[in-house]
């Protein structure tokens, strides 16, 4: 059952352009000029009950102004949106009891209080019983880990301590979707990886249907089994989150530092042949010719490889004694436009 | 807005509660605020005590009424602390961060509302305590009315006023919907509360055409009239007085709704 359906859901933003300099302000003083920015177009999409989706694009993409037309928050300029059979920006209540929104750099919290202070408001506002109240906080003071934390200042509260409080804020009333716009912005690895146990958890125990929306690929990479690409208001790829990623993220960047002074540049190429020819079994070695090397200190080396050679590259490495490595994956921009020049082609979708 | 407003009164109590449980996080800001109403109250003491070295009587007030009236007028001003509604809701429409409101199940003027309650029962109370003790270290004769139908009306008077003017700092916070950028009409407001709730003079020494005009408008009821009558004066416009300021808070109650409805769906939530 969908429990989200949009038609052709368009935003158009109406901006003022000021001509330049101080003769442009006083010029704009009586004649002002607007343009039409559309951060969304045309967008078709569902999601059923109990999905958990990603929200992928780069900065400006739509995501959060998608994610804003489907809260309620802001009106769609044309098309049809229907949330839980409610059209959002009606901004009824019955309607926004039923959903949450945990965006990454805005607080429900009162930092100068306890999470259990904003929690007992949360309450009321949700009009919880009390023996429901205690009970969904128990879960999710045991889930997050956070017992100790209940009643201190959420201001003394790292990060992604205050993080696992929002979350547990917007959970108390035990909604159908959750919106979640950049959970992990800000967050160490350790942090972001224990939000995203979380959400799964949630998401599979609770049956909370969730939209996330995400810079990281690995937020998305691990938590969505479906994923949603935008790309200049438009969608741009709508499928499986592996599929995604095997047809578009091509490379990996390794990144090396070193305690002792690197060997030469042209070492690497031959190391990296080996181990692949090493992989090869001694048949057909292929040649890493396609290895780009970003960044070359004395003491740190940064390239990038065809994701099938990250293991030959890596292999290439170790022998130099790297006292740290790192892999990341294809940024998320890099991803969608090849996406987007893939359906340019109509491949895509 | 209204109907939420009066069906789930316990998420505004809780708001309140939460705004109460904020004040007294800070236990400088409670020693500070006390100082701060005691040294007005010192302040008035030395001023009008030269002013009344040479004269027992100034616009009907003998030096103990006008220290009285000082004393409650200073008292109700200090509980009216909406002005920073509309500021901040102005700053959080141009941010963005005003989606915080419109995502809760709940009216957003009355959580500004319960927050306000909040905030005053604060000041209410440690305000009232400083005051208390100045009046017994001065030795003020306080001239305080002894008729419970007049303090009954001056009570309610109080809370309508503080409800108005949380209403008026709404609706300019909201304004910015439509004009983005408010500051002036809350130059304008600032400068005209100020003068016209008698905080800075008493009304009194207004010639009586503009005291009429001035009873017209609902900023004459908010802390000038229930002064004066706490103080044993005005008896007689207690009950017309209450009647038009319920006046003003329903037809701005209705200018609200009509705004608000107009220009909710200009807000962008730029800046999430």
């Amino acid at each position: 059952m969908n429990i989200i359906e949009t038609e052709r859901l368009t935003k158009t933003y109406r901006r003022f352009k000021k001509p330049e300099g101080l003769s442009g302000s006083i010029k704009s003083l009586w004649k002002r000029e607007y343009e039409e920015k559309a951060a969304v177009r045309d967008f078709d999409f569902a999601l059923q009950e109990g999905e958990l989706v990603g929200l992928i694009g780069p900065n400006g993409a739509g995501k959060t102004t998608l994610t804003k037309m489907l809260t309620g928050i802001i009106a769609p300029t044309s098309g049809r949106i229907d949330v839980m059979g409610f059209y959002p920006n009606d901004l009824k209540n019955e309607f926004k009891r039923q959903y949450a929104v945990v965006m990454g750099q805005k607080s429900q919290l009162f930092y100068e209080l306890t999470a259990n202070d904003t929690l007992r408001l949360f309450k009321e506002i949700y009009e919880l019983d009390e023996k429901q109240f205690r009970e969904t906080r128990a879960y999710f003071t045991e889930l997050f880990g956070v017992r100790e934390l209940m009643d201190v200042q959420v201001r003394t509260l790292s990060l992604g301590e205050r993080m696992k409080m929002e979350l547990m804020v917007a959970l108390l009333h035990q909604p159908r979707i959750l919106f979640l716009d950049e959970p992990s912005i800000g967050l160490d690895a350790i942090a972001s990886g224990q939000i995203r146990r979380f959400l799964k958890q949630v998401n599979r125990e609770r049956g909370t249907s969730i939209i996330l929306t995400s810079h990281y690929m690995e937020d998305i990479s691990t938590l969505c089994d479906r994923s949603v690409v935008i790309h200049h208001g438009c969608k741009v790829y709508d499928g499986r989150t592996d599929e995604l990623f095997a047809r578009y993220q091509k490379n990996k960047k390794i990144t090396a530092t070193f305690s002792q002074e690197l060997p030469p540049a042209q070492n690497l190429a031959a190391e990296g042949a080996a181990s692949l020819q090493g992989q090869a079994g001694g048949q057909s070695p292929r040649r890493p010719s396609r290895w780009e090397v970003l960044e070359r200190t004395p003491h740190k080396l940064t390239i990038l490889v065809p994701k099938e050679e990250a293991s030959a590259a890596l292999a290439a490495i170790m022998p130099w004694g790297p006292t740290d490595i790192s892999v990341e994956e294809d940024e998320i921009g890099t991803v969608v436009e090849r996406i987007y020049q893939d359906g340019s082609r109509g491949a895509a979708l | 807005m209204n109907s939420d407003f009066l069906s789930g009164y316990r998420k505004y109590r809780e708001a309140a509660a939460i705004n109460l449980k904020a004040q007294l996080a800070w236990r400088a800001d409670v020693v500070f605020n006390m100082l701060f109403t005691v040294s007005k109250i010192l302040f008035a003491y030395l001023l009008w005590g030269i002013i009344f070295r040479q004269r027992d009587m100034v616009a009907g007030f003998t030096f103990h009424g006008m220290l009285s009236y000082y004393i409650i007028s200073s008292f109700l001003s200090q509980l009216e602390l909406s002005g920073g509604i509309s500021g901040e809701i102005s700053a959080r429409i141009r941010n963005g961060s005003f989606s915080k409101y419109m995502v809760l199940p709940m009216s957003i003027q009355g959580y500004f509302i319960a927050m306000e309650a909040g905030v005053v029962a604060f000041y209410l109370a440690f305000d009232f305590l400083a005051a208390a003790v100045w009046v017994f270290l001065f030795r003020i004769r306080f001239a305080f009315t002894g008729e419970p139908l007049v303090i009954a009306c001056a009570a309610l008077m109080v809370l309508l006023g503080l409800l108005f003017m949380v209403q008026l700092n709404f609706y300019l916070g909201i304004l910015t919907l439509k004009y983005q950028e408010i500051n002036t009409f809350l130059m304008i407001k600032n400068n005209l509360v100020s003068l016209v709730t008698g905080t800075i003079v008493p009304l009194a020494l207004f010639p009586e055409a503009v005291v009429k005009l001035m009873r017209c408008l609902p900023f004459y009821y908010v802390t000038y009239l229930p002064s004066m009558l706490l103080t044993g004066r005005c008896g007689e416009e207690a009950l017309p007085g209450i009647l038009v300021l319920a006046a003003w808070c329903g037809a701005l109650q209705l200018v609200i709704g009509i705004t608000w409805k107009k220009y909710r769906k200009r807000y962008d939530g730029v800046g999430i």
